[in-house]
């Protein structure tokens, strides 16, 4: 028999108990439909998530700092003997008291260690205000951007030297309708000092960035100008303590960055990149669909019980036709495709109409989500639907639906043709 | 061109054997007209269904154009029922919610048959039972005497060697039972079709040219109709 005529046999079969057939697929529907659903939340969520944290980008770069110590660190609880700080100790040496490190003690970190071209150490600064050619001041947020880091724009370009400024959008879009407008002007920040009294620098605006999570609305200025900026505000005395530090590497390759990692993590010290921060979310959001999707399996789970049903019943009830078949010489594994190919079509049509429906409900979903949250989830879809996802989805329904056919297929094949032909 | 040798055939349920047939030796003739007759249990039926290979036999062998079947795969037993066999059944066993067409050509399908060559082996064969005006009704809505005649040419599609035949007229009324007769008989002589007629009804029986007579799973009689001599 050809494959397509065996195919044509399946469908005719399926649709000679139309209500029965209909029902089955009816089950199987639910769970196509619930499956793409939850999965489309999760593509949602991850879109959004990869919209809002590609807004900083460096793969040459990575944020260092000190680990905290377990198992005989603070946390676990158990006594930890005190140092006291001894003058004449090596400035390089690191204090096990504190996470807190001064330059040359980031200096000695990375002295050894091939690869590392420069460190960054990380400014705390608090902005106070921010004004544009004698505008309205607006409140500051300010941050600072390791050198090797880029923000994404929605204008203009991210930092590129000393004494400029890249401002989030929603302020942009205060000081001007247009923010392309801004990109070139001069901005004057003010930031508040010990005395009390307020100090200013006046700044380039090179671009204005793109909304995201990791930046919050915050503005960013350069190392040089944070370095300024928190030598002015700190209190300290002695030398400048940093709760981290960032390293620029030679390359971004993964390997590499590996090992800088390794030898970092031997020395104490654990580094993370931007990639991983990023891979840390979809880990995240990675896990809370698999965890969604395992309540749709158990849909399609239910479902495929139903599709065992629905095959024992017709095997049954065709099973004088399988015996005719037999003996005008019909193959065993002809009738196993046969019923295989019915509860796979049984899978098919579900997944079909389940994945149709979930679609549609979807995109509706969205544009009333859209209407009434559009502002604070600017670029957000509750439900993203991708081709591929589409397909695997369907792909899965009809695995499922095959090898719930297996059972009663095989049972079909394995068919006395002499005493199915006498059964009553 | 089919031979039974020693052929024994042992039925076990729930642990009871049961000698369904005793050591039959049989010979069909290539264009032979055979009647096997025998009351029910006499072996008749399991006789038929060794002979076409539809069941393996516990003892002895049959043989086809001198080959022994027992060592045909399944594969190839599944070939030689559907390209040198045609099969007529008492409950004709149609698919009476498809049409008289996808009736007859479920054994030229199972062979995987080109398109051209169905149309023109389904026609050819629906011609020969007088059907061909009821080629695209749906099977249930025939008549039984149309019914077996649809089952005779699904049996011909193929263009077998052998039609068996069990028990062709059981379901029929006396003068359509007569015309599914004839019809068979006229494949015989006309086509050199061999016959294998599977019947307890002594007139169909008579007409064949050779009558086997079988009674508690063995062959008690073995005639040749003189005519046919």
């Amino acid at each position: 028999m050809k494959t397509w005529d065996l195919i044509k046999t399946a469908n005719r079969n399926l649709f000679r108990n139309k209500l029965r057939t209909i029902l089955t697929v009816l089950a199987i529907f639910v769970g196509s439909y619930t499956l793409t659903m939850t999965n489309g939340v999760g593509d949602g969520m991850r879109d959004y998530v990869e919209s809002q944290i590609k807004n900083i980008e460096g793969d040459r770069v990575a944020m260092v700092r000190k680990k905290i110590e377990t198992p005989n660190g603070p946390s676990s609880g158990a006594a930890v003997e005190y140092k006291d700080e001894s003058e004449e100790a090596d400035e390089a040496e690191l204090d096990p008291n504190t996470v807190l490190l001064t330059q040359p003690q980031i200096d000695a970190v990375v002295r050894d260690i091939p690869g590392i071209v420069g460190t960054t150490p990380r400014y705390s600064v608090r902005g106070e205000h921010i004004s544009v050619e004698g505008s309205k001041k607006y409140k500051l947020e300010l941050g600072m951007l390791s050198d090797g880091l880029v923000a994404k724009t929605e204008a203009g370009k991210s930092i590129s030297g000393p004494n400029q400024i890249v401002i989030p959008i929603g302020l942009a879009r205060a000081l001007d309708e247009k923010i392309e407008n801004l990109v070139g002007k001069t901005a004057t920040i003010g930031y508040k000092v010990p005395d009390g009294s307020i100090k200013t620098v006046p700044l380039t605006i090179t671009g204005v960035m793109t909304k995201g999570f990791m930046t919050n609305n915050n503005s960013f200025v350069s190392a040089d100008v944070a370095k300024q900026i928190y030598a002015a505000q700190s209190v300290q005395e002695g030398p400048a303590k940093f709760i981290g530090f960032t390293i620029q590497m030679d390359s971004s390759d993964p390997t590499k960055i590996a090992e800088i990692k390794k030898q970092l993590d031997a020395k104490g010290f654990e580094a993370e990149t931007v990639a991983d921060t990023q891979q840390r979310t979809y880990d995240a959001i990675g896990i809370f669909k698999t965890g969604m999707n395992l309540f749709a399996m158990v849909a399609l789970l239910a479902a495929s019980f139903g599709i065992i049903n629905t095959l024992v019943i017709a095997v049954l009830e065709r099973t004088k036709e399988i015996g005719l078949q037999k003996a005008l010489g019909m193959g065993r594994g002809k009738i196993f495709t046969i019923f295989s190919l019915e509860s796979v079509l049984i899978g098919f049509w579900g997944a079909v109409l389940g994945a149709g429906a979930a679609i549609v409900t979807g995109l509706a979903a969205n544009q009333v989500f859209v209407k009434f949250y559009a502002r604070s989830f600017e670029g957000f879809s509750l439900f993203a639907f991708k081709p591929l996802s589409i397909a695997a989805i369907m792909l899965l329904v009809c695995a499922i639906a095959f090898v719930a056919g297996v059972m009663p297929a095989i049972r079909a094949s394995r068919l006395n043709p002499i005493e199915s032909l006498r059964y009553e | 061109m089919l031979e039974a040798k020693n052929l024994s055939k042992t039925y076990t349920s729930d642990g009871v054997d049961y000698e369904a047939l005793k050591d039959v030796d049989l010979s069909v003739r290539r264009g032979d007209c055979i009647a096997i007759v025998g009351k029910s249990g006499s072996g008749k039926s399991t006789l038929m269904h060794l002979l076409a290979c539809l069941d393996a036999p516990t003892y002895g062998s049959v043989l086809i154009d001198g080959r022994d079947t027992s060592a045909f795969t399944e594969r190839t037993k599944n070939a030689l029922r559907n390209e040198k066999f045609g099969f007529v059944f008492q409950q004709f066993f149609l698919n009476g919610r498809d049409t008289v067409f996808e009736n007859v050509v479920l054994p030229m399908r199972i062979r995987g048959a080109s398109n051209s060559e169905i149309a023109k082996e389904t026609t050819a064969a629906l011609d020969a039972v007088g059907l061909a005006d009821k080629v695209n009704k749906k099977a249930k809505d025939l008549s039984g005497g149309e019914k077996q005649r649809v089952c005779i040419a699904r049996a011909l599609v193929g263009r077998p060697e052998v039609i068996f035949a069990d028990e062709p007229t059981g379901n029929l009324d006396s003068s359509t039972g007569a015309a599914v007769e004839k019809m068979l008989f006229d494949l015989n002589r006309d086509q050199g079709i061999t016959l294998v007629v599977v019947t307890h009804d002594s007139d169909l029986a008579d007409r064949c040219d050779r009558v086997i007579e079988m009674k508690d799973g063995r062959i008690v009689a073995d005639k040749q109709r003189e005519a046919a001599v």
